[in-house]
């Protein structure tokens, strides 16, 4: 029987995924879509994003728009290559799962 | 935890990311109502030439469209609380549109000036680079409305190219109620029932 691979535990965290399923989609979001689209608070959106941020799965660039404040979060391409590898085990988990 | 319980979490995990996903993806503004805007802008100048053949009927209109289009979109962004993320596919459908919105400002006014212009090569070259905008938004995002307007849009470049002067206005006309009318006013009804069904995604 084949060994069933890990899931990447910085991708795992349900905010984190959902996080890097959104990014995915799009070139860059600002924190108040991500905020909007999630339902999560602030601290707790800013702490998961820190830590996508830390593992070098999204880039972070903070800029002023008409004297608003703005960050912008972009995935970035390691943070891509992780996500994809990890929809790759979950699926053959799952499909691990199925038939045994 | 249970075999059963991990294999559900896997699953719910799963369906996160498809639904996450699609909710990133239904970020396209609402763009419908500009094919209703520029069809009754072309329906101005079309009436305006009609009624004393003024030679810059079109400039005038289609500047006055292209300014008031730029407000009404700068207004919507102004009023939005999020800016919404652009897409790959939307900046690519937007650039497919601003290049030929530029290559017809720059053409049009040219031939006029030149004096090579006739109304049957202005229909024909409107209505090419139509169905070439149309085309290749609708290959896209693989939409086949749109790719429907682009096939009017190059039958009536063909059938520009032959006849009257009266059956090439006729021809226009057409294609423009069809492809920018009734066309735009389906996009508004498909975005209505887009926003309709869209409920709040929550991780």
């Amino acid at each position: 029987m084949p060994e069933l691979p890990e899931l990447n535990p910085v991708i795992h965290g349900k905010l984190r995924l959902a996080l890097l399923s959104l990014l995915i989609g799009v070139e860059e979001a600002e924190f108040t879509w991500l905020r909007s689209k999630t339902g999560a608070t602030d601290g707790n959106l800013g702490a998961q994003l820190l830590k996508l941020e830390e593992a070098g799965y999204v880039s972070v660039e903070k800029k002023f728009v008409q004297r608003k404040p703005q960050t912008l979060y972009r995935m970035t391409d390691a943070g891509r290559h992780a996500f994809i590898e990890y929809v790759q085990a979950l699926k053959q988990m799952l499909g691990g799962a199925i038939g045994s | 935890m249970t075999a059963n319980a991990e294999e559900q979490e896997l699953k719910d995990r799963l369906s996160l990311i498809e639904s996450m996903i699609a909710e990133g993806r239904r970020t396209t503004g609402t763009w419908a109502w500009t094919f209703v805007f520029w069809g009754l802008a072309y329906y101005v100048a079309i009436a305006w030439t009609a009624y004393n053949q003024w030679p810059n009927a079109w400039l005038v209109t289609m500047t006055g469209a292209w300014l008031l289009c730029w407000a009404i979109i700068r207004r919507q962004q102004k009023n939005q609380t999020e800016r919404k993320p652009g897409t790959t596919i939307g900046r690519a459908i937007l650039s497919i549109w601003i290049a030929m919105g530029v290559s017809l400002s720059l053409l049009l006014p040219a031939l006029g000036f030149s004096g090579r212009f006739n109304q049957h090569v202005f229909v024909a070259v409107v209505a090419a680079m139509m169905g070439f905008a149309n085309g290749a938004s609708g290959m896209i995002i693989r939409w086949k409305a749109q790719t429907a307007t682009a096939i009017v849009w190059w039958a009536a470049t063909v059938a520009a190219c032959f006849g009257s002067d009266d059956q090439c206005t006729a021809v226009f006309l057409v294609a423009i109620f069809l492809c920018q009318i009734v066309f735009g006013i389906y996009g508004m009804v498909c975005e209505a029932r887009m926003r309709k069904q869209r409920g709040a995604t929550h991780a």
